[in-house]
């Protein structure tokens, strides 16, 4: 298994966000976790990417255990995380964020390349190359933030909520810069309000309900059950 | 009249060098660390002390002194970060308040060391530039207003044009979002603190041949310092170069032509009318470097 989560448990001051979450992430995979609003989705990807410490559990990447590492070091071992609210630097260029993103690797030359093939994939970034990112879309910066996070070449990407806050047009183009990534061959984990989309790009879901794992399988079979169905889907 | 209004310019142009120095690097500590270096003044009298006692007193070469001064401060300003700033991280105010602890340990130290008295720096050399027969620019002072156009200069382009500049302004921007690329907060911090208190050391120490030194100099400057960064706005940098021009050549010329307590009182004025129409500042958002 690439990325092990067993039985995290985390909480702010006396409220328990995470109990007992445990899940597996196997290679060239799409994981998706769905749940409302504080069900604990968010920070289950921030205690992977060392943003948020466990009260107890453990976090394995690749076979070494990462959840005592910090934040920085995560991003070494090959683990890219694209925040909630995308967090670009919104007073930097669009060029600036994406070398950024590049910040521990050491050949210019090959990060040179991977700004080109980013170019290609978000034509519109480049465009907007030397304008500063706070100037650009909701869609546009989205894409920044994938890019940016694309530029460290993550064996694993986290995405927290992408198609958050975003109009139809554009949640289907970030479905399709998603399966792209897939195509590549990055692991992702994905959280999402949006269980439509989700369950729709992801191969195996979990079900968060209170910090809790209330349900678990393969998306297909989610996107089938009544309960995911009324609670989730809206149908 | 006109020649009058040419030398003030000067004078002006004189002051604004060596303030923005103080400025600008007051405004990067900030920016990355979110704290106010109440002790940055003393950087700057730190700075103005190397070169009394390097230069005055041993007679070594000003400019290999000067950058002693550099590496001197801003390798003090390393210090305050590992004793003060890192451990205060979660506490602005508490770093605030141990800063105005740090400057009184600066001053009694200095004194300690080299007494009360002002000190003055022999000039590097007396010559002088003749525009026309009022308008005069010593050397010594060109010396300052190049120094900051240097340091300003290769300033920029590390923050523009370098992986570590990127990485500084980034953290300035969103420490946590910096973090998920990669950058450790703490380097950038050292490196915001050696930066930001080296350009306040190489000010006081390229300026210490043209102005009078005292162990108590650094609360003028620091004064001059505020306004600045309140006036262009707390978290730009180019905002307190600017302001820092205007204030130097507003200040410089009521003080020519009026008196100088007239023009500290029109300086806090100005950050006032500044505080209450905009509290920003002039060039300043919400967001920082």
């Amino acid at each position: 298994m690439l990325l092990e989560l067993n039985n995290l448990v985390l909480s702010y001051g006396s409220v328990q966000v995470l109990k007992d979450i445990s899940m597996e992430v196997d290679k060239a995979q799409v994981v998706t976790i769905i749940g409302a609003n504080g069900a604990g989705k968010s920070t289950t990807l921030r205690t992977i990417s060392g943003l948020a410490k466990l009260k107890s559990g453990s976090i394995t990447f690749d076979g070494h255990r990462i959840d005592t590492l910090p934040a920085n070091k995560i991003v070494a071992m090959g683990i890219s995380h694209v925040p909630e609210g995308r967090r670009i630097f919104p007073d930097m260029t669009v060029e600036e964020n994406l070398r950024t993103g590049a910040f521990l690797r050491k050949s210019r030359s090959e990060v040179g390349d991977d700004l080109d093939s980013i170019y290609s994939q978000f034509p519109i970034l480049k465009s907007r190359r030397t304008k500063n990112a706070k100037t650009l879309s909701g869609g546009e910066q989205q894409m920044l933030a994938i890019g940016r996070a694309l530029m460290a070449r993550p064996r694993v990407l986290l995405m927290d909520e992408p198609s958050m806050g975003l109009a139809p047009v554009i949640v289907d183009e970030i479905r399709k810069i998603i399966e792209q990534i897939k195509e590549n061959g990055v692991t992702i984990l994905l959280v999402e309000q949006n269980a439509e989309l989700a369950l729709n790009l992801a191969n195996y879901a979990y079900v968060l309900e209170n910090g809790k794992i209330a349900l678990e399988g393969p998306a297909e079979e989610l996107h089938d059950n009544e309960q995911v169905r009324t609670a989730y889907l809206g149908i | 009249m006109i020649e009058l209004l040419l030398q003030t310019g000067l004078n002006a142009l004189f002051a604004a060098a060596y303030l923005s120095l103080v400025a600008v690097g007051l405004v990067l500590i900030f920016g990355v660390m979110g704290v106010i270096n109440f002790a940055h003044g003393e950087l700057f009298m730190l700075g103005a002390y190397v070169v009394v006692a390097l230069y005055t007193n041993l007679q070594m070469p000003f400019f290999l002194v000067v950058a002693i001064g550099l590496i001197f401060v801003g390798l003090v300003g390393i210090v305050m970060e590992m004793t003060m700033f890192h451990p205060l991280r979660d506490n602005p105010l508490g770093g605030l308040v141990a800063s105005i602890g740090f400057l009184m340990v600066i001053q009694a130290l200095i004194i300690l060391g080299f007494g009360v008295r002002m000190e003055h720096v022999p000039p590097v050399t007396q010559d002088v530039i003749v525009i026309s027969e009022k308008v005069r620019l010593p050397v010594q002072r060109l010396f300052v207003i190049l120094s900051a156009l240097v340091c300003l200069s290769a300033l920029w382009l590390f923050l523009k044009r370098t992986k570590f500049g990127w990485a500084l302004r980034a953290s300035a921007q969103d420490p946590e979002a910096a973090m998920l690329q990669g950058i450790s907060t703490r380097t950038v911090s050292i490196i915001a603190l050696f930066i930001g208190a080296a350009l306040a050391g190489v000010a006081g120490s390229v300026a210490a041949p043209v102005i009078s030194i005292s162990p108590v100099i650094g609360h003028s400057v620091i004064v001059s310092a505020f306004i600045v960064i309140i006036v262009g706005g707390i978290g730009s940098l180019e905002g307190a170069v600017l302001a820092s021009a205007t204030y130097a050549f507003i200040h410089t010329v009521i003080t020519t032509f009026v008196d100088g307590v007239i023009a500290d009182i029109v300086g806090l004025s100005l950050m006032l009318m500044v505080l209450i129409i905009k509290p920003t500042g002039m060039f300043g958002t919400q967001d920082r470097v």
